[in-house]
């Protein structure tokens, strides 16, 4: 019998075997159940339905306890492992359920000076926070960027939390994401940090994002010195006391605390502004030692910014601006909103690249739109995914204006959208 | 037994009969009352970060009345951590009237209306579970707060209406242990920020307004003020025990009022 498991065994594909897969149940904001009945329930739903392809979200059940509590269920992050659509068995799976509430609130903001309200030093949220809900699924990159960081930054803190020591291995919590603007690299950070904290949430009760607003250090506190980025820090040290917490520290466009540094090496920047970034950088380097912090920085030019902030950074990832193959994914998933919203109607079937790399790209009344869509891909090179984000509605602001359209007429528009978008470039590029 | 030992138990001979119910109006007029004699509290030596009052009512205590304790302090932290320019009775007096310049501001308006919501949405829930904590929580977020209020009621035994104190003489009772303890006075003026209520309440109790937390923990940092009620003297056989003797601790969990009070000046 043994055997017979053991050649059945060798006979499938045993990819699942090693891989977890992660299952986010989102509890409703009203429930109040408690965590192991919703995951009895869970468990038992996965068990009737206990193969899929790829991810899956469930958002109706047949099960009356799981429809008053929970919102949805999700099968996540399958496509960061197996590189290919195939089906997975959920009973041969190790699953890890992640249970959470979303945070409704939005941001509170932070004064420093206590009695001056104008000055937002930092805007602060409480994870999961509803705000961030779906970023992750909407960031598409090629390379494995998502993956890479989910899993350096999990390991990271597994070894702080274990106490590995720092003398004999050395690593931080620092992670730089640089490259060219619009290509995701703020919502990356939130998103990441909304991650983390469903999937730690055995081990940490929240997580607790501070987004620091890099440029008001500078402007506004100028004659203020160093002395205010202290009192920001401490109270981001008070945040970090508490160890049920998971602290997110981001600063947005690091470049321009470090430009400070070089331009006054160059002699042309007041010396208050290097006391602002000295008090930064020796903060950074108070609070990284924690286990319960991770820092996230980004910077839109590489070269700008100097070593000594470089090397704080362990991760250094680079986020360039999407291929045409994660162009396409991001036009899919907005035609896919557009029809979900019925602006485009009435509803198409569009095959994904890789459905279509299986027919071989042959041209038949099933592919057509989409290698229509291909092709629009293929144009749309060399744009950034925030303006790729806007063009669906460009398209149909500048080309469209009825509240209905089929798919095939907003394609047209969308077509004309992005060499509208190339034309603009080419007069800016022209004016300069 | 009662689950919360009081630290201090200030032990008050009968309150001298004031004219007037209104707590704001006692803490409106502080030389009236004799503050030195032997009966000031003290605040427990661990205590200078986080002080305490408390305070014994010699009976059983209804929910309604625990309601307005609840609802009382929260209008009286407002006004004296300088959310709310005026105590909250005279400002929607005046808001009312638009006697007052910034009184018939919208945000005036906005405030009270978003105010007088939340105290009605405490007498909901006060008349669906029994609550044994309730959280005022000031700036920041929930989970870090720069002030935090904590209303401690494990201690109360309830009565019925008939049986228990009159609402009124234990809301001075209350007023006057605070007033007394004098926690506000040395407290450095605070900008103005958002207020959160949070309290604790049966898993089942059905309310749809306040939002569970289950996760939740009360925060061990940021200024806290404790106020411990509990009952003393006879039980009797009809009143109930000290809240959650009757239930396990895991069914009571904590909720969150979905709107945050925005301060205001004048």
């Amino acid at each position: 019998m043994d055997e017979a498991a053991g050649d059945l065994k060798q006979a499938l594909p045993s990819v699942w075997d090693s891989v977890q897969i992660h299952v986010e149940v989102h509890q409703k904001s009203s429930s109040t159940a408690k965590k192991e009945d919703i995951r009895r329930s869970v468990l038992k739903l996965l068990n009737r339905h206990n193969v899929v392809f790829g991810d899956y979200k469930w958002t109706e059940f047949d099960d009356g306890f799981l429809n008053s509590n929970v919102q949805s269920v999700s099968i996540v992050d399958t496509e960061l492992k197996l590189k290919d659509r195939q089906p997975i068995d959920l009973s041969k799976s190790s699953l890890s359920l992640h249970i959470f509430h979303l945070n409704e609130e939005g941001p509170s903001s932070e004064n420093l000076e206590e009695e001056n309200e104008d000055i937002i030093a930092a805007n602060h949220w409480v994870l999961p926070a509803a705000e961030f809900h779906g970023l992750w699924e909407s960031l598409i990159y090629d390379t494995e960027v998502k993956s890479h960081l989910l899993d350096y930054v999990t390991t990271t803190l597994l070894f702080s939390d274990k106490n590995v020591d720092s003398n004999l291995i050395s690593w931080n919590r620092v992670v730089l994401l640089h490259g060219p603007p619009g290509t995701g690299k703020t919502s990356l950070c939130k998103a990441l940090a909304q991650k983390l904290t469903i999937r730690l949430s055995y081990r940490y009760r929240y997580g607790q994002f501070i987004e620091i607003n890099s440029h008001s250090l500078f402007s506004k506190w100028f004659s203020e010195s160093g002395k205010l980025v202290t009192k920001m820090f401490q109270k981001i040290q008070e945040l970090i006391d508490d160890k049920d917490a998971l602290v997110f520290v981001l600063i947005d466009e690091v470049e321009s605390l470090t430009a400070a540094r070089s331009a006054f090496k160059a002699g042309t920047e007041p010396s208050d502004a290097i006391r602002v970034v000295n008090a930064v950088l020796t903060q950074i380097d108070q609070i990284k030692r924690y286990p319960n912090v991770v820092i996230l920085t980004t910077s839109n030019i590489t070269e700008k910014i100097d070593m000594a902030f470089v090397d704080r950074a362990d991760i250094k990832q680079y986020i360039g601006p999407p291929s045409p193959a994660a162009i396409f994914k991001i036009y899919l998933s907005c035609l896919e909103e557009l029809m979900k919203c019925q602006i485009i109607y009435p509803r198409q079937q569009l095959l994904t690249l890789r459905e279509l790399e299986m027919i071989g790209f042959v041209e038949n009344n099933v592919s057509r739109l989409s290698l229509v869509l291909k092709e629009i891909s293929r144009r749309s090179d060399g744009l950034s995914g925030r303006v790729l984000r806007k063009l669906p509605f460009l398209a149909h602001a500048l080309y469209i204006q009825s509240p209905s359209v089929t798919m095939t007429t907003f394609l047209q528009a969308l077509s004309l959208a992005v060499d509208k978008q190339f034309e603009e470039r080419k007069k800016l590029a022209d004016c300069v | 037994g009662k689950m919360a030992a009081p630290r201090i138990a200030v032990a008050l001979a009968p309150t001298r009969a004031i004219a007037h119910p209104s707590p704001f109006l006692i803490a409106e007029a502080p030389s009236a009352l004799d503050r030195g004699g032997g009966m000031r509290p003290q605040r427990s030596g661990l205590a200078a970060a986080c002080p305490s009052v408390s305070v014994v009512f010699p009976g059983p205590v209804s929910r309604e009345s625990c309601c307005r304790f609840a609802c009382e302090l929260l209008k009286h932290v407002l006004h004296q951590r300088h959310q709310l320019p005026l105590p909250y009775e005279q400002l929607a007096y005046f808001c009312r009237l638009q006697h007052l310049s910034f009184a018939s501001s919208k945000k005036c308006q906005q405030v009270l209306m978003e105010l007088e919501g939340v105290l009605q949405h405490l007498e909901v829930m006060f008349s669906l579970t029994l609550v044994p904590r309730v959280l005022i929580l000031l700036g920041g977020n929930v989970m870090s707060p720069k002030e935090l209020y904590e209303l401690n009621l494990e201690g109360i035994y309830e009565g019925c209406a008939e049986e228990s104190l009159k609402t009124a003489s234990c809301v001075r009772k209350l007023f006057h242990a605070l007033f007394v303890a004098d926690v506000f006075s040395e407290l450095k003026a605070l900008p103005v920020m958002g207020t959160v209520v949070m309290l604790q309440g049966h898993r089942d109790c059905g309310v749809d307004w306040f939002r569970p937390k289950l996760n939740y923990k009360v925060p061990t940092r940021g200024r806290k003020l404790t106020v411990n009620l509990s009952c003393d003297g006879v039980v009797n056989v009809s009143s109930s025990p000290p809240q959650h003797v009757t239930s396990t601790w895991e069914d009571y969990v904590w909720f969150q009022a979905p709107v945050t009070l925005k301060g205001f000046r004048e």
